[in-house]
């Protein structure tokens, strides 16, 4: 009994912080311009077929590609918001349509450039090892080693770095910041790269866990969704709680029953916390 | 011009029966349905709302009239007006507290509903039948006769579309209309002035859930076989685009971009790669360039040339930056 309750716990922590990594890019997008990037789960997909190319096909080493494929994903993120979404900064409803648009566009490029099909990758680490009770493979361990070391340089960025604190000040009032000196669209194009670049990285990583294929990111993408409301839209320490508690609520029901039943309740979770609280769990005051 | 474009369009539903033949008339019917849909989907944009919730309830509708027909026996007649009520009933339970919410929260909310709705069709399979689908639905009947001639399924299909149509075109037109409007473009002041927003809201997101399953009872009696993939996240998205293609603002645009938007994949049959892309740059380069849609690069045209058949030797300066302001 003890041994499925660890083994609950570690499976839920593992994908939490995958979650996690997911939801702060999103969350980050819309606290910043206030845009809703419904593309997100593109981006990842972008990542993982960026290590694809560079450590299946070409043969570099499994870190090299992940590094790669992150600053990939960010060159996408960064081409993508000035063409295509600066238009829509402060009109949500276009935004929304635009990166419904985005979205269908790169699945329909990768198609194009990879095929529809799935493919692997080779797992760069094999084996598991016994914690206590619990088992956890090398290549899952090693995937949140990277998670966590990439959430506390985010966290550090965030707040010691100027553009970490200059985007926090966009994030809080835009025009205020833009009296201070704070250009906004530049605030605008590296926030996107840099949440584009976590999403990559979290695509790169997950590419040999699971398949690659053109359509992966819209389960990461639902996930991202669900996480950042439960923690509340542009909250960046809601989405790593959300992501945290989805990944073990995720794990116990897929444990106890199966997949599905942890995505409806995932769900009906979200559903209730939108209905009794829209602003999230952990927003920050009411705009 | 209205009258010009009341007869093409009278003229174009007029079409399938002329040109005739199984498959021309199928993808007819489906344009149709498609329109019904979509003019809902308008309907919600007019009061500003995002829903992710009509492919559920064009879903339930669909579900609901097929399971009735299939289990009961009911005559579709009846499940017809059924399946419209049963999605408007739940679209008025679900509406005092999703419509409390707006914007995002609102999308994301209805898009959380519709993933439910469509989990649970996958997953009860005992009664919708899972992933593998419905299969038997008995095909449209009336009296003990039973409507097997495309053409006759058409000229439903095609009823149910024009009822839409002049419905969604009367509200747009009328003082209800200039009252969605208005909640859309300025709420606190609209509602100072004693405009009910949320009874307003409910009105139309009942009404729209309702046609949503109409076309959903008559889509699974047409096609008389459902799965769940077809009421997924992705119908919904193209209905939002046939709104953006053929222009959010009147009744005309989701018309309009139903007839573009459904025949695509058809079109671009030989080439398959490129059918997603073309519909997705499609899509980009209308909210980029063309903000108001088809009808409103027509309406541009038409008023440029009325401003120069009023002044035939120049036509001023004024009336043209308007015009293409207004195109831009």
């Amino acid at each position: 009994m003890i041994s499925l309750v660890e083994q609950i716990v570690v499976n839920g922590v593992m994908a939490g912080l995958v979650y996690t990594l997911m939801a702060l890019g999103f969350t980050l997008v819309f606290g910043i311009m206030r845009m809703v990037n419904f593309a997100h789960g593109e981006l990842y997909m972008v990542g993982a077929f960026a290590a694809l190319t560079l450590h299946g096909t070409l043969g570099w080493g499994y870190l090299p590609s992940v590094l790669v494929a992150t600053g990939v994903a960010a060159l996408f993120g960064a081409v993508i918001e000035r063409l295509l979404y600066r238009p829509f900064v402060g009109r949500e409803l276009g935004g929304m349509i635009m990166s419904l648009a985005v979205a269908i566009t790169l699945q329909a490029l990768a198609v194009i450039a990879f095929g529809p099909a799935e493919q692997s990758l080779a797992r760069p680490l094999t084996g598991a090892v016994r914690v206590h009770e619990a088992v956890i493979s090398l290549d899952r361990a090693m995937v949140a080693a990277c998670a966590v070391v990439a959430l506390v340089a985010f966290q550090l960025f965030l707040r010691h770095t100027r553009l970490g604190l200059a985007m926090q000040a966009v994030a809080q009032d835009r025009e205020a910041a833009s009296l201070m000196g704070v250009e906004a669209g530049a605030i605008y194009v590296r926030s996107f790269a840099i949440a584009s670049a976590l999403a990559g990285l979290a695509g790169a990583l997950m590419a040999p866990i699971y398949t690659v294929a053109p359509t992966m990111g819209e389960l990461p993408m639902l996930k991202a969704f669900v996480v950042v409301i439960l923690g509340g839209l542009g909250s960046v320490p809601g989405a790593m709680i959300g992501g945290l508690l989805i990944g073990l609520s995720e794990s116990v029901f897929a444990t106890l029953f199966d997949t599905t039943l942890a995505l409806i309740a995932s769900f009906v979770i979200v559903l209730s916390v939108i209905v009794v609280k829209p602003s999230g769990l952990w927003s920050r005051a009411a705009r | 011009m209205r009258w010009l474009a009341l007869f093409a369009i009278a003229a174009l539903a007029v079409l399938p029966w002329v040109i005739g033949g199984r498959y021309v008339l199928h993808m007819s019917i489906m344009i149709a349905i498609m329109v019904t849909l979509a003019l809902g989907m308008n309907l919600m944009l007019q009061i500003g709302q995002l829903s992710m919730a009509h492919s559920a309830f064009m879903g339930i509708g669909a579900y609901a009239s097929a399971l009735l027909t299939m289990k009961l026996g009911m005559s579709v007649l009846l499940t017809l007006p059924l399946s419209a009520l049963l999605s408007a009933m739940t679209a008025a339970l679900l509406g005092p507290v999703f419509l409390r919410i707006k914007g995002v929260y609102f999308v994301l909310l209805t898009f959380a509903f519709g993933q439910i709705v469509n989990l649970v069709f996958q997953e009860w399979t005992d009664l919708f039948g899972g992933n593998s689908g419905l299969h038997g639905i008995p095909k449209l009947s009336a009296f003990g006769h039973r409507l097997t001639d495309p053409a006759g399924i058409y000229s439903v299909a095609l009823a149910l579309a024009l009822a839409s149509f002049a419905l969604v075109r009367a509200i747009l037109r009328s003082d209800i209309g200039a009252m969605l409007r208005s909640l859309e473009a300025d709420e606190p002041l609209s509602r100072s002035l004693g405009a009910n927003a949320m009874a307003w809201r409910l009105a139309v997101f009942v009404l729209t859930a309702a046609m949503a399953g109409a076309a959903g009872s008559l889509y699974a009696h047409v096609i008389g076989f459902l799965s769940p993939a077809a009421f997924g996240f992705g119908l919904s998205v193209d209905l939002v685009v046939m709104n953006v293609i053929g222009g959010a603002a009147s009744a005309w645009g989701p018309l309009l971009g139903a007839l573009l938007i459904v025949p695509l994949p058809e079109l671009l049959r030989g080439a398959k790669e490129y059918q997603l892309l073309s519909y997705g740059l499609v899509l980009i380069v209308f909210l980029l360039f063309f903000r108001d849609g088809l009808v409103g690069m027509v309406t541009a045209l038409a008023r440029r040339r009325a401003a120069r058949a009023s002044s035939p030797d120049a036509p001023t300066a004024p009336a043209r930056a308007d015009a293409e302001k207004r195109a831009a």
